[in-house]
């Protein structure tokens, strides 16, 4: 059970061993897993309930891309849910800038959805009858925003995801990749500190996708917002999150950086996953480099002043270059002044394998 | 015990509750059938005091509106072909009975409907009456109609009034109940209220079920009113009863005619309506 972290102001979404249990003996199966430990098959079994989401620990701070990453049937979307209460958690809590959401009362929920953490759907979810303004307006209407100010709002928030023109059609008349960007209008109008994106972009075609994603990440950077970001596609989730959990059958089986997962994958499950990626602009100098004493112990005669010097976060494809350009024996890694690492040719190669040479990139 | 005492045990127990609800609820059905008959009389009144070119006119400009400029016209012309066949009253008095039941109808119907879409217990509990009412046959219901209500349009009324209302029950309810779920979560996750959950969402989605709702019901409400001739409704059902009984074939055919002239004019009306509640495209 994680206890209050010491910087908690910056953590917007503190999520504290929830579970879901789906099924008619919910609360009975839950006492159950508490005092027996039952495992998932056992506890279908047992009560006929599913396991849907089990002791998921998770932080997103202020400002972060978190991405949760499993296939279908992880458990994703249902945690994804319950970070705003629509589906009510069977255990655990789920603390919201600060404030425990499962003890919140009907009307400051609603004010909570309304103005804190706003969702966006695979589904997409626009109102047919609606144009594409009045739906990007649609949350600010329901929380009886006076017509002109919101659709003032849903103009400039139209106009960010780049549907300037496009304000007083009907969202039939729009593509897949337009249509999710009115959804994302739509949860930007509220100006909310938190975004639940719901695999949003899993129905697009790869080129609209990879536009998408890479709009999505530049304006939640851009507009200072924090979001968890659901997907079932590893390289989406490298591509967009700052840190990426990894889901299988309701358990958040790792969390941390593209970089920490490649590297260092928690069981053969994550290290299947991440087999195929390319480590070329994951992997940083700093996961790669040889302590400087062993290199000197190997080479006794060079000197590492000669190397020609990069830094800790160059990634394996700019070593290479540079190792390719450069004669001598490595690349020395520089960090505030002095020389913390060497990249050698030996163990440029090991990094792009995917075995770690030091243990610097283990936290 | 034999069983034919049994069957006259239960007889006589039927007619005693009868007389009984008749003495003692007298006032009530006084007041039910005022009711009724002073809305007949004044929708009867709206479509007979203008000439019949008025109301064939007004009409035609409705369907052309609504459907197009060919419509537009078959209607006028159909209400034209009533008139011609001088059976102008009583096309507009089963017109009138028609309108009215069909408000009626609605008037309990669409709440009810509400109220089953957004609670599966009641809709549980409701969906075998309805389903009663729309096995037996409607010739049941003009009975109990006429011995508390008497001769006349308000037995009419009542009558058609429960023969028309499953329709509405039911595909209100379905269309509040078949709300899409991922707008139902879009709703929930913006924070809304109940009532702008359902005004804003679930009514928008239920509208052209409700709307085909409607329809079935008036297109019920025909059916049960010209078989509500036999208790003196008054109207074409009338017409065709007097038609049968003399063996006049000409006249019956006429009135027949009417029939499905108006059945048409207001099928095809209320139909148009379906898309337009959808809105734009």
């Amino acid at each position: 059970m994680a206890t209050a972290t010491p910087n908690a102001d910056e953590v917007l979404v503190d999520c504290r061993s929830v579970w879901k249990v789906f099924g008619n003996r919910a609360p009975e199966a839950m006492k159950a897993i508490a005092d027996r430990g039952l495992g998932k098959t056992e506890v279908l079994k047992e009560f006929g309930c599913v396991v849907g989401v089990s002791d998921a620990t998770l932080q997103v701070r202020r400002g972060e891309i978190f991405c949760i990453m499993g296939l279908s049937g992880s458990g994703k979307s249902t945690l994804i849910r319950m970070l705003n209460r629509l589906i009510e958690p069977s255990g655990g809590q789920v603390f919201v800038k600060g404030r425990e959401i499962g003890k919140l009362g009907a009307t400051e929920l609603r004010e909570l959805r309304a103005k804190h953490i706003a969702m966006v759907f695979q589904s997409v979810a626009l109102l047919p009858h609606r144009t594409v303004l009045e739906n990007a307006a649609f949350g600010l209407e329901v929380q009886g925003v006076p017509k002109a100010d919101r659709n003032r709002t849903a103009e400039a928030a139209l106009t960010k995801v780049g549907l300037g023109d496009w304000m007083q059609r009907y969202p039939g008349e729009l593509s897949g990749g337009m249509q999710q960007r009115v959804g994302l209008a739509r949860a930007l109008a509220a100006d909310p500190e938190i975004i639940l994106m719901d695999e949003p972009f899993s129905a697009l075609d790869p080129l609209i996708r990879r536009q998408l994603q890479d709009e999505f990440r530049q304006l939640t950077k851009d507009l200072g917002k924090s979001a968890v970001f659901i997907t079932h596609d590893l390289d989406e989730a490298i591509r967009i999150g700052d840190r990426i959990a990894i889901m299988k059958d309701g358990v958040i089986i790792q969390v941390g950086t593209a970089e920490e997962i490649i590297l260092d994958p928690a069981d053969a499950y994550v290290a299947e996953f991440v087999a195929g990626i390319s480590r070329l602009h994951l992997i940083k100098a700093h996961s790669v480099m040889v302590p400087v004493d062993d290199w000197r112990a190997e080479r006794p005669g060079t000197d590492i002043a000669g190397l020609t010097g990069t830094s800790p976060e160059a990634d394996l494809d700019a070593l290479i270059d540079l190792t390719l350009d450069t004669e001598g024996e490595g690349l020395a890694v520089h960090d505030g002044g002095s020389v913390v690492g060497v990249v050698t040719p030996r163990s440029l190669l090991l990094g792009v394998k995917g075995a770690q040479t030091t243990e610097s990139a283990r936290h | 015990m034999d069983t034919s005492d049994i069957a006259d045990a239960f007889d006589s127990a039927v007619d005693e509750a009868l007389i009984w609800v008749s003495d003692h609820g007298a006032f009530l059905f006084d007041a039910i059938r005022g009711v009724f008959e002073g809305f007949y009389d004044g929708v009867l009144d709206l479509l007979t005091l203008p000439h019949w070119v008025v109301i064939a006119v007004v009409f035609g400009l409705l369907g052309w509106r609504l459907l197009g400029l060919v419509p537009g016209l078959l209607t006028a012309l159909g209400l034209a072909v009533c008139w011609s066949m001088g059976l102008w009253p009583e096309t507009m008095s089963t017109f009138a009975l028609v309108i009215t039941s069909t408000c009626l109808a609605l008037l309990f119907g669409l709440p009810l409907g509400v109220l089953a879409g957004l609670m599966p217990k009641l809709d549980h509990a409701v969906e075998p009456l309805l389903d009663l009412i729309q096995t037996l046959p409607p010739y049941i219901y003009l009975l109990p109609a006429i011995a508390l209500l008497g001769f006349g349009p308000a037995t009419a009324l009542l009558a058609t009034l429960i023969v028309a209302m499953p329709p509405a029950i039911r595909l209100t309810s379905l269309g509040i109940r078949r709300t899409p779920k991922e707008f139902v979560e879009l709703g929930q996750a913006t924070g809304m209220t109940g009532a702008q959950m359902f005004l804003k969402i679930r009514l928008p989605f239920a509208m052209p079920s409700i709307m085909a709702g409607i329809n079935q019901s008036l297109m019920m409400a025909f059916g049960m009113v010209v078989i509500a001739g036999i208790v003196g409704s008054g109207g074409l059902g009338e017409t065709i009863y007097e038609a049968i009984r003399t063996l006049d074939i000409a006249k019956s055919i006429d009135a027949a005619i009417a029939i499905v002239i108006l059945t048409m004019v207001i099928d095809r009306l209320t139909q148009s309506l379906v898309p337009a509640a959808k809105g734009k495209p």
